[in-house]
């Protein structure tokens, strides 16, 4: 188990944290759960329900969503200082996509009662997590944009299909 | 998010330092232990595998004109339907017949580099490209039964029947990394399938199976009345049986290939044309072996079905009565039978034995070839005489004959056995 300095440390180069102050990100330790995953240990599954988000501390992780039988296709990984499951923490919607590590990972766990009471215990911090996350919103819609643009090519170049001359 | 896509040179970079990039899929593929396996698919590899189909033969014309300046025809190719017209080349013509929906690009090209000796690596591709403009491509299922079920999948139960297919070709159990188990298996025995005196064993025990089988002939209805009240047990086990004969088939192929050091692709389990069970082994890479290897690796594993069939009747030949008589002569008789079919060149159907004849002739496309030829010979506007020609009525009018005697053959079996 990391102490809380250590953990505090790895929070400030999470793009969500970098604009906190550390007195919070200290009080924020005490409330984060760490949970490690082996490889190929399977987080949570698309569909499933969860009121939790995720921080890489270590390791890495595999996002994919189903799209036939066994065949999935894998959306993005995640590193040390990513974050995921964000998502169900505002919409209450089940899991958007299958998580499972790739390596042994360690994450630690922010759950939706403790982001609750960040933002009422310190505005100011909460502030600068919205923001962080807002940023980080924009680059995945981005990235997103450029996957569905790359999948599209790919249909394109596996079927021969020459578009610019008909 | 994944940094895979920071690769990706933009297609439309008008640079031009460096060919974009090909998109790659990332694709999860789970086992059923929940473990799993990340593959990267290039469209390239899609690419290849695609089996591009011709639009129906009402839809479109085909004339040639023959050139007096180059001695090679090329061809005028009529889209019925949009009134459009498209030159082809000779090569091109050639590659238009084998787009039957049934035939993957990486074929087409193989089949190419047969009958050329070379490969232009822009053909395909520009082919295709100019088909796909003429609206000359279709992407309708390939199979009689599959169109049929796709024009009537407004009744639920031929809907039904269309997706079990569809589900039931989907399934595909292979691999790729077999060159190891199959470098085992020569090393462990298989490299004496290629020795004088497997050849000799071989021929000895056809002869015992032949003088069996003839000896055995005389007494069809007491040996098959020795099934008795197990004919359902008998015909799933010989079934069972012949399965597995086929997976031994397929494994002497791969050994062949391991013999003239040529490297085993793929290995696997499918339903083919999601009706039938079959093992499967990929050794195209044979090609680029001498053709007495190309030989061989086809022959040898139709042998297996002599070798079989040879034991099974010296068992019925050898057992008094009862039910391992009836069976063993049965599975003598579908050994024996799938032999014959599967080095006879001349059934209409494209088996180890037309391989070897197309190969030694020099024709891939035989078969379609010569049935495009007796077409128009029915329809009475033939092309003209050739050497080719001969080719092509010979091998229609014997694989004509050669099914009429099969036919005829069952026909009379089972008129002996049920009267």
């Amino acid at each position: 188990m990391a102490s809380a300095a250590e953990i505090a440390e790895f929070l400030q180069t999470v793009r969500l944290f970098r604009e906190v102050d550390r007195p919070a990100l200290l009080a924020l330790t005490a409330r984060l759960r760490e949970r490690r995953l082996r490889k190929g240990q399977v987080l949570f599954r698309e569909g499933d329900q969860g009121e939790e988000m995720f921080l890489v501390r270590d390791g890495s992780i595999l996002v994919s969503k189903a799209v036939t039988g066994k065949v999935e296709q894998v959306l993005a990984r995640f590193g040390p200082g990513d974050f995921f499951g964000e998502m169900s923490l505002f919409d209450r919607s089940p899991r958007s996509a299958t998580i499972q590590a790739e390596s042994d990972a360690m994450l630690l766990t922010l759950d939706r009662q403790n982001l609750s009471d960040l933002i009422e215990m310190n505005p100011r911090a909460a502030a600068a997590f919205f923001h962080g996350l807002v940023q980080v919103f924009i680059e995945r819609l981005r990235a997103s944009g450029e996957l569905v643009a790359e999948i599209t090519r790919w249909g394109l170049e596996a079927t021969g299909l020459d578009m610019e001359s008909r | 998010m994944t940094d895979r896509r920071k690769e990706a040179n933009s297609p439309s970079d008008p640079s031009g330092a460096a060919p974009p990039r090909r998109a790659k899929l990332e694709l999860l593929v789970r086992h059923d232990d929940d473990s799993f396996e990340i593959q990267a698919v290039p469209s390239s590899a899609a690419w290849v595998q695609m089996r591009p189909m011709r639009v129906d033969t009402e839809a479109f014309e085909l004339a040639e004109v023959p050139s007096r300046v180059r001695g090679q025809s090329s061809y005028i190719l009529k889209n019925l339907r949009t009134e459009r017209f498209l030159a082809l080349s000779a090569d091109e013509r050639f590659l238009w017949d084998q787009m039957d929906g049934s035939t993957s690009l990486q074929e087409m090209a193989t089949a190419y580099v047969l009958k050329y000796g070379q490969f232009n690596f822009d053909i395909i591709p520009t082919l295709i490209r100019k088909l796909q403009q003429a609206q000359l491509l279709t992407l309708e299922p390939a199979s009689r039964l599959r169109r049929v079920l796709a024009r009537n999948r407004q009744q639920r139960l031929l809907r039904a029947a269309e997706l079990t297919l569809f589900a039931l070709e989907r399934i595909n159990i292979s691999s790729q990394r077999v060159q190891s188990f199959f470098g085992g298996l020569y090393r462990w025995g298989g490299f004496m399938l290629f020795t004088p005196a497997a050849a000799v064993t071989c021929a000895l025990l056809g002869i015992v199976g032949i003088v069996a089988g003839v000896r055995l002939w005389q007494s069809t209805e007491a040996i098959l009345s020795d099934f008795g009240h197990h004919k359902l047990v008998a015909a799933i086990a010989i079934n069972v049986l012949l399965l597995a004969t086929v997976a031994l088939h397929q494994l002497v192929h791969g050994v062949a290939l391991v013999h003239y050091r040529r490297r085993v692709r793929e290995f696997g389990f499918t339903f083919l044309h999601g009706i039938i069970p079959t093992f499967y082994v990929d050794v195209t890479d044979i090609f680029m072996a001498p053709r007495r290897a190309r030989v061989v690796t086809a022959v040898s594993g139709t042998l297996v079905h002599l070798v079989l069939g040879g034991i099974w009747f010296f068992v019925a030949w050898q057992t008094q009565s009862g039910f391992v008589r009836a069976f063993a002569a049965t599975c003598g008789i579908i050994q024996f039978k799938s032999f014959l079919l599967a080095l006879w060149p001349f059934f209409f159907i494209e088996m180890d034995g037309y391989h070897v004849l197309v190969d030694a002739l020099g024709v891939p496309t035989l078969k379609s070839d010569a049935l495009a030829y007796v077409g128009s010979l029915l329809r009475g506007s033939p092309p003209q005489w050739s050497r080719e020609a001969a080719l092509y009525v010979g091998y229609v009018a014997l694989s004509g004959l050669s099914v009429a005697g099969f036919l005829a053959f069952f026909v009379a079996v089972v008129i002996r056995w049920t009267t």
